[in-house]
């Protein structure tokens, strides 16, 4: 069972109680959507998070009579400004005085206006998505696409220019809405971990641990000490994958060849070490509800150890290549910054967040894998630019191998898994996966029915949160510097389009 | 910036010499289907576990659908009589939807379709994604120095007027069709298409909401299909040298 309070609220009251909650230090907002309860009335759900506990409070505000508008949350908390927008496409719900009230995913050009999946029976239409304009003296338009140049997912960029500066950039995604939460809440639960695992296959290993966290305590179960150190080796190996490669990418988009060069097979190096420990290089469909899949034996253990410590010497190796070299440094310094302030009140996670001054890291609050026991102090840099991003990285590469092989040193025995495919969920209960993805926080929330079957799943991304986080850093930045601001940022499209 | 050199130089060649290595013992790899008799429509337990339903059991025969699968490998972990086994070939592309059907019964052969072959010595490639960053990925990590598609005359482009393969990952939601459509559009005759990961052969475990997330099978005509979750990137490079007529 996991230890969130449950309050109720009137939908007119939520925003102020939302506030008044959140102004304890190490508070901060989880995530928001609603459910259709009963009849056809929705109740808004809002989850808030205290790190320091490790717990939180879901609150739950009931709109009564067909009522379909409530007191925008945003207008007091900016944090909730993406998710309320998301609830707007999916239940039809509009929030009064939303500062910038319009479809997140969901848009008229594609979807008709009275589609709402997850409230088929809602009356509301949508309106149809306005960019923001800028005006003024030579103020001009570049629209970038949904089809981006590179090997990288779809989504549409309108930057409003001024020359060479960008005044601001209005992103617009929902190109790869996939429809996975409506399907979530169709399957049967032990069905439901291959498509919670495929919200952003790209964070596979922190999507199904989110899933197996929520999940277990549905079920009322704790995986055996094994499974949890073999779930944590995953989710590094994870980690460490793609910060790798996010350096060698960052490094090709400054034009610096020798880190664009270097640094991928370094990533394929980790990937080799995920498909010993998994069986395959992006670790898919490895962890369960219960423990993981396959146990690691004793060659294949000492294999990992000492790969791995041949990979940790060359990326000692590599990493002053990009870190001491003046010409990348400059290109990263100062660029795409994003003030602890704006980061805070937006509620950034992960790298992006940590590099804004934030020490939230999920590792250290809630538990999943060998976490929040063995948690360490993140890394942490103030000045929210470019380079402050990269940096959290190249720290997170050495804290993620440290942890690693103190696993493997000293892995637990026993069983791997334990067997709870014929279990049933609790009914009417919430399970609530927190885990620190690679790119931060990553949130799994299962609701159930009185029979105990899922009847809603709602998944928040790292980039939910973060995506605000690049229009704040773009803003000010030279047009050629915004690849460099989004590969920093590295987001993902999918988990936010679900 | 000598350090670099240094490095570069101290690296020497990386690139895997050996083309299509198999995948190691202990690694999943998508499941086959092997001579050794099924035990018949009374065990079905791998059509029961499967979840996306690419198989299914009649009589004792089994029908496997690759362009389904998801190499999740819970058919193969739960199959009694070995009929369904492992296949650790990267080797997995093939040039017709019916190929990806495999089955213990003896079928009429599939004659592949031999690829018109405009594209033999090179192949520019607009990849377009739609839902599935694992395959953007390990895509990303067939142009590395160690797989090096590059070697084959292969390049990735950033316009779809420069392309002569458009190459499709992820299930192509309803909001990724008309921007697919009109990159294909865009792209001079002679045009081929990829496509890349289970999702976007069939959609996957995606498939069948409203959404219309089902591939781009029945958008366009594919001349290369490599089914995975992603796939491996050697089974990737196979896929698109089998559009170039080159394995």
């Amino acid at each position: 069972m996991n230890t969130f309070k449950h309050v109720s609220e009137t939908p007119a009251a939520l925003a102020k109680t939302v506030k008044k909650w959140l102004q304890h230090p190490g508070r901060r907002f989880g995530h928001l959507t609603a459910r259709v309860c009963g009849g056809d009335n929705p109740a808004i759900e809002v989850l808030l998070l205290d790190t320091l506990t490790g717990s939180g409070v879901i609150i739950t505000a009931r709109l009564e009579n067909g009522e379909m508008e409530y007191p925008s949350i945003t207008a007091e908390v900016p944090a909730a400004h993406w998710a309320e927008r998301a609830m707007g496409d999916f239940f039809g719900l509009r929030a009064l005085d939303h500062p910038r009230w319009k479809t997140l995913i969901l848009h008229n050009d594609v979807w008709p206006d009275d589609l709402f999946p997850l409230s088929p029976n809602s009356q509301a239409h949508r309106e149809r998505y306005q960019f923001m304009e800028v005006t003024g003296e030579g103020i001009h338009e570049i629209p970038v696409g949904p089809i981006h140049a590179g090997i990288i997912e779809p989504g549409h960029f309108r930057f409003s220019c001024a020359g060479e500066i960008i005044t601001n950039l209005d992103i617009r995604l929902g190109y790869q809405h996939r429809g996975i939460e409506k399907r979530l809440a169709e399957l049967p639960w032990q069905q439901t971990r291959y498509l919670a695992e495929s919200a952003s296959t790209d964070t596979a290993v922190g999507n199904a641990l989110a899933h197996a966290v929520a999940m277990e305590q549905l079920l009322g179960i704790d995986p055996p000490p094994r499974a949890q150190a073999l779930r944590t080796i995953a989710l590094e190996f994870e980690r460490l994958s793609n910060h790798i490669g996010d350096i060698g990418a960052l490094s090709g988009d400054i034009g610096y060849s020798a880190g664009a060069g270097l640094f991928p097979p370094m990533r394929g190096a980790i990937l080799g070490l995920a498909q010993l420990l998994t069986g395959s290089r992006r670790q898919r469909y490895y962890i369960k509800p219960g423990g993981v899949e396959r146990d690691l034996d004793g060659t294949r253990r000492k294999t990992i150890s000492q790969e791995l410590s041949i990979i940790s010497a060359r990326l000692e190796e590599l990493l002053p290549l990009v870190f001491e070299n003046s010409s990348v440094i400059e290109r990263m310094e100062g660029t795409g910054r994003v003030t602890r302030d704006l980061a805070k009140d937006f509620g950034l996670v992960g790298p992006a967040g940590r590099a804004s001054g934030s020490d939230y890291d999920a590792r250290r609050s809630y538990p999943h894998g060998v976490y929040p026991e063995c948690a360490f102090v993140p890394a942490r840099y103030e000045t929210g630019d470019v380079l402050a991003r990269a940096r959290v990285r190249a720290d997170e590469i050495r804290s993620s191998i440290r942890v690693v092989n103190e696993l493997l040193e000293d892995l637990p025995s026993g069983p791997f898994a334990v067997d709870c495919h014929g279990m049933s969920p609790a009914p009417s209960e919430s399970g609530i996966g927190i885990v620190e993805a690679w790119r931060g926080e990553l949130i799994h929330w299962i609701i159930t029915d009185g029979s105990g079957a899922i009847s809603r799943y709602a998944i928040k991304d790292p980039s939910f949160n973060n995506w605000t986080g690049l229009a704040i850093a773009a803003r000010g930045n030279l047009v050629p510097d915004f690849p460099l601001c989004n590969k920093s940022f590295n987001l993902s499209y999918s988990g936010n389009d679900l | 910036m000598g350090n670099a050199l240094f490095t570069i130089f101290k690296t020497g060649i990386i690139t895997q010499r050996e083309l299509f290595p198999s995948l190691p013992d202990d690694a999943n790899g998508l499941p086959t289907v092997t001579a050794s008799p099924c035990l018949g429509g009374d065990c079905g337990r791998c059509a029961g576990i499967c979840p996306t339903k690419a198989i299914t059991v009649v009589d004792s025969s089994v029908t496997l659908d690759r362009g389904l699968c998801i190499g999740c490998n819970a058919c193969i972990r739960i199959c009694p009589s070995g009929t369904i086994a492992r296949d650790l070939s990267t080797k997995t592309a093939v040039s017709t939807r019916e190929e990806l059907i495999l089955s213990s019964q003896s079928r009429a052969n599939v004659v592949p379709i031999p690829p018109k072959l405009p594209f033999k010595r090179s192949l520019h490639i607009r990849e377009v994604s739609t839902g599935d960053n694992a395959c953007d990925l390990e895509i990303i990590a067939s142009t590395n120095a160690v797989f090096d598609i590059a070697r084959f005359g292969v390049h990735f482009v950033a316009s779809p007027r420069f392309a002569d393969a458009l190459l499709v990952t992820g299930p192509v939601g309803k909001a990724m069709q008309e921007p697919l459509l009109r990159c294909y559009e865009a792209m001079a005759e002679p045009r081929i298409v990829i496509a890349v990961g289970t999702s976007a052969i069939s959609g996957g475990l995606f498939r069948g909401g409203y959404a219309e997330a089902n591939g781009v099978s029945d958008l366009l005509p594919v001349t290369s299909y490599v089914p995975g979750d992603p796939p491996h990137p050697w089974s990737i490079i196979h896929g698109i040298l089998l559009a170039m007529g080159r394995v």
